[in-house]
């Protein structure tokens, strides 16, 4: 295959450059200035959104921890992670055994996963909350654990037999004829494949367990126990909110997610998929 | 035979997690909405009362514009710009372009920062840049184009737009990233063809990016109706459902109803009756799909 | 030998097991204190010295989610011993249940000055007569003024009637371009303006709802007191001197409020103690050795009538508590005159001989006198209709009168027809 390096049409012109540059700081702007917003906000008494000192102090994050949060992020981080790698590896072999196979009930199942998701979750709290209250479950990492796999595991397999279908069957037959195993055919061809689809997938369930608030504050209640949203929002009290308490915790439960993504970033890497689709 | 007890294998496990959170509360929930259960009664629970809370909230005067503000401006609105947009700044990364500017990492970087911080958070940032001597009126007072402040929150023509794009803001990196991924799958032989059968930009994006994007994209729309029409947050901190009670959806009304009210029987009901319309929404937007 | 052996192993095990049983374990008592951990972290670890077989362990959550949460889990079984609640949830938590009746305690080992001594005592009791959860904090609502402002538009006293309060605000707004009254004028469901439109009618002597002679409940108000409440607001919106922005902004202390007190935008504001505390913080924060130029007042009224709240909190006890003897030895122990001396003083006690030794310092001096002029929220708490539904109709209907949605006339029709739909 001829090599993708010098086609001149393809070298974008400089107004091209341009237009796309143009684009590409407006962009970024909108996206990250709220971010940097709060930044800056987290290093100033009241936030600075009470009085416009440009003084700059610790105290914001000095307070924050001293109230427990690194418990906090410590909490989180157990719960989330679990959860998306448990959700994860049942949607993919879920997942798998749609995008691969027919068998009777298929299409109701596959609904019935579908539409779990047409229920608001308030309404779930209540009746979730006398269950969990029975089993024990209240206050547990074992339960939120859980209860974020259940909630994740509809949108990660739509997801990802959204993703599966596009990798041809021929591939794992090929390699099943080759002597493979179905388990070997998942994790020697078809990861490799699909990493990129795994990543977002994953993401995407990190993300909602990280910031998930209703089922926290319902089955969280001792303090060493909380995650990171409800620290966050219990600094938002009666009479005043303590903004620049309010700032810092939003940094420090940003953070983590860009510690834990960055090295990850790089898998989502273009081409990889070009030879393997043969 | 082997691949029956393989499919069992991989189905049971996620099977069971639903039925046993999602099933066991609709039922619940079901059973509740017939009754009057407050939460102040939840010792004792509820009477029986047929189906008088499902005929109270159709024939409530507000049951109206409640459906107006959810579908219309909560989701249909919410979920057609996120995806232009999504596609817009998936395009605009993956352009060789970028990729000269050294802009693409970065950019995806950036993306990461509306989507990881909290909607309370991002909710309170953006009230913050709206107000009347906030960031956006300085901007748009400054490039000349409005001479006095605008209440975005608090005005009834630009609060919908207002609570638009925060939802925009912290939900549009979803999708731009996942149309991204799937943008890098598309085969360069398949551009290379187009290019050598003469095909302008517009013509490959049509004919070549489309078709390949096309299942991701409806995968992802019809996540974001399901979850931005069952969207209580950013409705809830931006405006309370304000002014009055313009901004009210069924979320908010659910809330409204369970825990100011009291009256868990009551807002059961309005969630069975979402549950309805986006589950005869589902199967219609699939019928759709297959027809595509 | 090895028989010998184990026997003796056992029977250490077992000596080493019962000794431990013996003495005492501490017994372990939760906590649930909803505002930030400083202000009672002292008092509780004097609580431990003074008492070292009880543990006190500390929980919080947030108000918004406090009574949701606490019904919830009482409900189950669950939740904390003791809980830190808003004095108006106090009557309808005993009557579901989830709260133990005090008064055996209150019988047999009374606090120092006696149950009398409380303040809000009608809102501890349960409609069977029982008392449900022991005053803890009290505070009321006044008015904040920027004194430079004032000065500035020619005002050199406080208003003590609502047309000079209206007067002044025009006034400072047309002389010196900056804000007057700066209400928050939002209609989410627990907002501001239900305490502004309830103070008004008190100040006239009506209320929205009223205990009649028989023990019965009726509407106190006719849809003429309503709107000429909203109409007296709305002038604020219509003048200008009240920015439309703050149609956006539901709480006292909503940051844009809050800073435009700080920076001088605004000249007048009303807000609960704290919310006030925060604002002086600040602009010392941001003005390091200027005299802050705020003063206090309180909400007009006339000689017999009252024109704020009396907020508050209570502390209960949970229904389900294994140990109800220690938690009551905590609750009598926090609303302690020592307590609140030496530890906890970022609230006022709820108890009127420790409110006479309070000093309230001079910008507060307004708060200090609208106390004796605010009354508990009363028939609105012991009533059919549950306030947090009286609250948020209110807020509905004001913020669509205030915004223009509807007229006056009609948002006040809807209010009493929602309310009087609920009356039994």
């Amino acid at each position: 295959m001829a090599a993708t390096g010098s086609r001149h049409w393809r070298d974008p012109g400089a107004w091209r450059l341009i237009v796309i540059l143009l684009f590409a700081v407006v962009t970024l702007f909108v996206l990250v200035y709220p971010a940097i917003y709060v930044l800056v906000g987290s290093f100033r008494p009241g936030g600075g959104l009470l009085s416009s000192t440009e003084t700059l102090t610790f105290r914001n994050y000095l307070r924050i921890f001293q109230a427990g949060f690194g418990r906090f992020i410590f909490n989180s981080l157990v719960i989330c992670v679990v959860a998306t790698v448990v959700s994860t590896a049942l949607s993919i072999m879920a997942a798998y055994a749609f995008s691969r196979f027919e068998f009777r009930f298929k299409r109701t199942l596959f609904m019935a996963i579908l539409f779990g998701q047409v229920f608001p979750w308030i309404v779930l709290i209540n009746p979730l909350f006398v269950a969990f209250a029975t089993l024990n479950l209240i206050n547990s990492y074992v339960g939120m654990i859980l209860t974020y796999t259940a909630f994740t595991i509809p949108f990660s397999v739509y997801m990802l037999v959204g993703y599966l279908v596009t990798v041809p069957k021929s591939l794992d037959e090929a390699a099943i004829i080759d002597g493979a195993s179905r388990w070997q055919v998942i994790w020697m061809i078809i990861c490799p494949v699909m990493l990129p689809g795994f990543v977002a997938t994953a993401t995407y369930a990190f993300l909602l367990c990280w910031t998930e608030y209703l089922f926290a504050l319902a089955f969280l209640t001792q303090t060493e126990l909380k995650t990171l949203p409800l620290g966050l929002y219990q600094y938002f009290g009666d009479d005043y909110v303590d903004w620049g308490a309010v700032m810092a915790a939003s940094v420090v439960t940003t953070l983590p997610v860009f510690l834990l993504f960055l090295p990850i970033q790089g898998r989502i890497s273009p081409g990889r998929v070009a030879g393997a689709v043969k | 035979m082997r691949d029956r007890l393989f499919i069992t294998t991989m189905l049971l496990p996620s099977m069971v997690l639903l039925v046993l959170f999602y099933g066991y509360p609709i039922f619940d929930n079901l059973r509740i909405s017939f009754t009057d259960l407050s939460l102040l009664g939840m010792k004792k629970g509820g009477n029986w009362v047929g189906l008088a809370n499902y005929r109270e909230l159709f024939h409530s005067g507000e049951f109206n514009h409640i459906l107006f503000n959810t579908f219309i401006w909560l989701t249909a609105t919410s979920v057609v710009l996120r995806l232009l947009f999504g596609l817009g700044i998936a395009l605009l990364l993956n352009t060789r372009a970028m990729r000269v500017l050294r802009l693409a990492a970065v950019s995806r970087f950036a993306l990461l920062i509306p989507w990881a911080t909290p909607p309370i958070v991002a909710v309170v940032i953006w009230r913050f840049l709206l107000e009347r001597n906030g960031f956006v009126n300085d901007a748009l007072i400054g490039l000349g184009l409005i001479s006095q402040p605008i209440a975005f929150l608090a005005d009834i023509r630009t609060v919908w737009p207002s609570i638009v794009l925060i939802m925009l803001w912290n939900t549009v990196p979803l999708i731009a990233l996942s149309l991204l991924s799937s943008l890098q799958t598309v085969p360069e032989e398949y551009y290379e063809a187009a290019e050598l059968d003469g095909a302008t930009s517009w013509q490959t994006f049509r004919f070549v990016t489309l078709p390949f994007l096309m299942p991701a994209i409806l995968v992802l729309g019809l996540m974001s109706v399901f979850w931005s029409f069952n969207n209580f947050v950013y409705v809830w901190l931006a405006t309370g459902a304000g002014p009055g009670t313009f901004t009210n959806v069924l979320a908010t009304e659910v809330y409204l109803k369970a825990f100011v009210d009291f009256r868990l029987g009551y807002s059961s009901a309005i969630g069975m009756v979402m549950a309805v319309v986006m589950g005869a929404f589902g199967i219609l937007y699939l019928r759709l799909e297959e027809t595509l | 030998m090895l028989k010998l052996l184990a026997a003796g192993l056992i029977a250490s095990a077992a000596i080493v097991g019962t000794a431990g049983i013996a003495a005492a374990d501490p017994v372990t008592i939760t906590f649930r204190f909803n505002d930030t951990e400083q202000e009672v972290r002292g008092a509780i670890d004097e609580f431990q010295k003074q008492n070292p077989d009880i543990k006190v362990e500390l929980q919080r959550i947030g108000w918004k989610d406090a009574r949701n949460q606490f019904l919830r889990e009482a409900a189950v079984g669950q939740g904390p011993d003791v809980a830190h609640v808003a004095q108006v949830w106090v009557t309808e938590m005993g009557d579901a249940g989830a709260t133990l009746a005090l008064d055996d305690f209150l019988q047999k080992d009374p606090p120092p000055n006696g149950f009398a001594d409380f303040a809000a005592q009608d809102l501890a009791h349960g409609k069977d007569g029982k008392i449900y959860g022991l005053p803890w904090t009290t505070d009321t609502w006044a008015m904040v003024y920027r004194t430079d402002l004032l000065k500035e538009a020619g005002i050199d006293s406080l208003p003590t009637t609502w047309e000079d309060m209206r007067k002044d605000s025009e006034a400072v707004y047309k002389k010196t371009g900056k804000a007057g009254f700066g209400f928050p004028a939002g209609s989410s469901a627990s907002g501001a303006m239900w305490f502004l439109a309830n103070f008004y009618w008190w100040s006239e002597g009506k209320a929205l709802i009223v205990q009649k002679q028989d023990g019965s409940y009726a509407l106190g108000l006719e849809p003429a007191d309503v709107v000429a409440a909203m109409n007296y607001y709305k002038q604020y919106m219509d003048g200008g001197d009240n920015p439309q922005s703050n149609l956006a902004a539901s709480d006292a202390h909503d940051p844009a409020i809050m800073q435009a007190l700080v920076s001088g935008n605004q000249a007048m504001g009303a807000m609960p103690p704290n919310t006030y505390k925060e604002i002086l913080k600040a602009y010392a924060d941001a003005n390091p050795g200027k005299e802050p130029p705020f003063a206090s007042g309180p909400f007009p009224h006339q000689p017999d009538t009252k024109s704020s709240m009396i907020g508050g909190r209570m502390l209960v006890i949970n229904a389900n508590t294994k140990h109800p003897d220690e938690a009551w030895k905590f609750v009598k122990y926090m609303a302690s005159q020592g307590v609140f001396a030496n530890f906890y003083r970022t609230q006022f006690p709820a108890q009127n001989s420790l409110l006479k030794q309070i000093d309230f310092g001079a910008p507060l001096k307004g708060f200090a006198e609208q106390f004796p002029f605010a009354r508990t929220w009363g028939a609105y708490a012991s009533g059919p209709v549950p306030i947090g539904t009286l609250w948020n109709a209110t807020q509905r209907a004001f913020g669509k009168a205030l915004s223009g949605q509807v007229s006056t006339e009609d948002a006040a029709k809807e209010l009493l027809a929602e309310i009087g739909k609920q009356m039994p």
